[in-house]
């Protein structure tokens, strides 16, 4: 066994991870971030939507008691340097004023212990930083926010047509806010509109780890090891101080590495493997648990892929992955027809013909002779559009332990989740929704797919009252002063917003935080 | 930033990632290529190549000759992590061999007790009617992992090698426009 020692260890190279360490490396920390994937640099992101796959997660396997409710966890994780920020679409919108006190205002889900305000100054640096593009007046629904520092995403033919067709329908639409560059910024060049953002896009315009929080960090010195799995937080006996992190690296051989803080921000299903893991104190008691709700909560936003087909050619090569307008107009939480939450929808998705969000994904039920014309006529004239639904936090709703064990002799995270009552009935109105919105934009045949996991949230959630959630206001354990946490597992609500800018803000206030209070968060 | 990057092959066939056995000598090929010459075969038994042929042609035809059975071949080879192959995203447990050799054994049995014929053996219409029982859930009888995720994963793996590769988009007629070619065809 090999024992190193760093200021701070970090979990997990991803969007929260990367924040973390670009800010605590300048602010002078030494800085070291495991990383279970395999190093990963711009040129390894091919172009093709089999070679993605690579990107992804597969290993450990994580069982599922429920498969109808998948949260394809594979498809949403991802593994390696950048983690599955590496190959998000980049759509960046905020989450809404409404989204942090559902508790004190609706008498649903949990309060944030924090409100819009209080966020809202990182997200303006945040977006500064990285170079977020769109047209803040458009997005009549936007809350408070300084104006994008970049003009928005072009509209091709499809976004045009659909952009008309939300209209008919009496819906508003804007350009899409994204994490991606519309012009040169901070010596990136401008996206080339080509769709290959799934596959992680290789040139920089689309704001990756790698790019920006990643490039910052390595430059501030801190170090990145990858093939770096880690298994347990190392605690003292009580386990009210963290000492360091046990991982395993490419040959199985055992190290530990020793901080004098840690910061887990290994995504929501193996932060909380990792927690259960390290069992602590009295009672073998998994750290930072003793309000009985790590793994508590999980969430995802159910979505909905509607599909048309045109008389006119679409150009759905065009664009990014992420689309090109967005639609916030059910934001008030009435959701009707008894569901309670908001709902948000993209359109205009540049499409690639296979892959899971591919062509021929979109009719399953085509096969045979029939395959090639409908893929012919597809490549031209299809357009999508799709919905993401708000998720209710439900404590039953959680990441668990199974019995089967990894290589290393830890047991699997398991999940066990049904997407919520009022999750359901807001999938069900947008599946309504998406086929009128079709019909008013001129398709002349139009249909959805069945329900789908977007952003994995919850599990070790943030609130004020530590017998009720597992971190503050800044990703820190409330039972472990120097044990901070990142990432979408924090969230206590979901909105119906991606979630990256979010995780992006939070892990920023925390990094501030721990930086201004080194001294007493340490000693 | 690299646009095209020729290293990226290099490093790619260095990794073995395309290597394949052409009578006792190892050489770099496509799986369409592979096919045609005729390469050794790493983890199928030549039957369930067959099968998986067969399977695939009805699903998206041209999948035999775009190579299937060998691009799925060489897939089961690889550790789990680094697998091109669509089933991860359905989350099926590795080792991936485990499935396919289910999934076939289990379409095999659904066409003998239909019609007294292995899958391969099949005209058009009564293939194309055992994949509409599949799609529509577990057929009577059925053993093997849930008939809709083995219909869902074997299509994939025939448009993959269909529609995926660089030829096959360019088959439909819409630009490549890749920033950084593939290493292999697919
Ligand atoms: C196809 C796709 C499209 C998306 N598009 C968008 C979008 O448009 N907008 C948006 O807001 N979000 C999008 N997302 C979601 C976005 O990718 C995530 O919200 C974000 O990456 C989560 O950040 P994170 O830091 O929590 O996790 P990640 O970025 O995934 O980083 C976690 C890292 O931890 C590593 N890790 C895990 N376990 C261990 C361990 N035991 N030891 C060491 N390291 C470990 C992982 O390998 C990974 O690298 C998309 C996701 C997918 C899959
Ligand atoms: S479309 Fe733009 S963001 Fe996406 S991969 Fe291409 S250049 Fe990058």
């Amino acid at each position: 066994m090999a024992t190193t020692e760093t200021d701070v260890a970090i979990v997990g190279a991803g969007a929260a991870g990367s924040v973390f360490a670009a800010l605590l490396a300048e602010a002078g920390k030494r800085v070291q971030i495991l990383e279970t994937g395999p190093a990963r640099e711009l040129d390894d992101l091919y172009s093709s939507q089999i070679w993605a796959r690579k990107l992804k997660w597969a290993e450990p396997h994580v069982p599922e008691i429920n498969p109808q409710d998948s949260l394809s966890f594979n498809f949403n994780a991802g593994r390696g340097v950048g983690g599955a920020a590496v190959h998000h679409y980049g759509v960046w919108p905020r989450f809404h004023e409404n989204d942090f006190k559902e508790r004190s205002e609706f008498g649903k889900g949990l309060d944030w212990p924090l409100e819009y305000a209080d966020l809202r100054p990182w997200y303006d640096r945040v977006q500064k930083e990285v170079g977020v593009a769109g047209d803040a007046e458009q997005e009549i629904w936007r809350p408070p926010g300084d104006p994008y520092p970049l003009p928005p995403v072009p509209r091709f033919a499809q976004g045009e047509m659909l952009a008309a067709g939300f209209e008919k329908a009496g819906l508003n639409v804007a350009p899409v806010p994204v994490a991606i560059l519309t012009r040169p910024y901070n010596g990136r060049p401008a996206c080339i509109w080509d769709g290959w953002c799934d596959a992680g896009c290789p040139t920089g315009a689309l704001a990756n780890p790698l790019v920006v929080y990643l490039a910052r960090a390595r430059k501030a010195g801190a170090t990145i090891q990858a093939d770096s799995h880690v298994t347990r937080v190392l605690s003292n006996p009580k386990g009210d101080r963290v000492t360091g992190v046990e991982y395993f690296d490419a040959q199985g051989e055992r190290h530990e590495l020793h901080a004098k803080l840690v910061v887990l921000t290994a995504f929501t299903i193996e932060n909380v493997r990792i927690l259960l893991n390290s069992a602590a104190g009295k009672k073998d008691q998994a750290l930072a648990n003793s309000s009985g709700r790590v793994g508590a909560y999980l969430m995802s936003h159910a979505g909905v892929i509607h599909s048309g087909l045109f008389d006119d050619d679409t150009q759905n090569h065009l664009g990014i992955s992420g689309g090109q307008i967005i639609n916030q107009d059910h934001f008030d939480k009435t959701g009707g027809d008894g569901a309670f939450g908001s709902r948000q929808w993209i359109g205009g998705l540049a499409l690639k013909p296979n892959d899971l969000l591919g062509i021929a994904m979109s009719r399953v039920d085509i096969i045979g002779p029939e395959l090639e014309p409908f893929m012919q006529n597809a490549a031209k004239k299809l357009a999508q559009i799709v919905a993401i639904t708000e998720d209710q936090p439900v404590e039953q709703n959680r990441v668990e332990l199974a019995d089967d064990k990894d290589a290393y002799g830890y047991r699997l995270a398991r999940i066990r989740y049904k997407t919520s009552p009022d999750g359901m009935g807001l999938w069900q109105q947008a599946a309504t929704e998406g086929l009128e919105i079709m019909k008013a934009a001129g398709a002349t045949e139009a249909w959805h797919g069945p329900k789908v996991s977007q952003h994995i949230m919850g599990g070790t959630v943030m609130g004020d009252d530590p017998e009720r959630s597992v971190a503050n206001s800044y990703g820190q354990a409330h039972d472990v002063g120097n044990l901070f946490l990142g990432g979408g597992g924090l969230f206590p609500t979901s909105s119906a917003v991606n979630s990256t800018f979010t995780i992006h803000a939070v892990a920023m206030r925390s990094a501030d935080y721990v930086v201004k209070n080194w001294s007493a968060l340490t000693d | 930033m690299p646009v095209s990057d020729r290293r990226s092959f290099l490093r790619g066939a260095g990794l073995g990632l395309l290597g394949f056995t052409v009578a006792g000598a190892r050489v770099w090929l496509t799986p369409r290529e592979a096919r045609a010459a005729d390469a050794e075969l790493q983890t199928l038994k030549p039957d369930e190549a067959v099968s998986l042929e067969t399977i695939g042609e009805a699903f998206a035809p041209g999948a035999t000759e775009a190579g299937i059975a060998w691009f799925v071949d060489q897939q089961l080879g690889v550790a789990p992590n680094d697998s091109l192959l669509m089933a991860r995203y359905f989350n099926v447990p590795p080792p991936y061999t485990d499935f396919y050799r289910a999934s076939l054994d289990a379409i095999n049995a659904l066409s003998q007790a239909r019609h007294d014929q292995v899958f391969a053996e099949l005209d058009r219409d009564a293939a194309t009617g055992l994949m509409r029982e599949m799609l529509a859930g577990d057929p009577e009888g059925w053993q093997g992992p849930p008939a809709l995720l083995v219909y869902l994963v074997l299509r994939n793996d025939a448009v993959d090698v269909v529609y995926g590769t660089p030829e096959g988009i360019e088959s439909l007629g819409v630009p490549l426009m890749a920033h950084i070619e593939p290493p292999s065809k697919w």
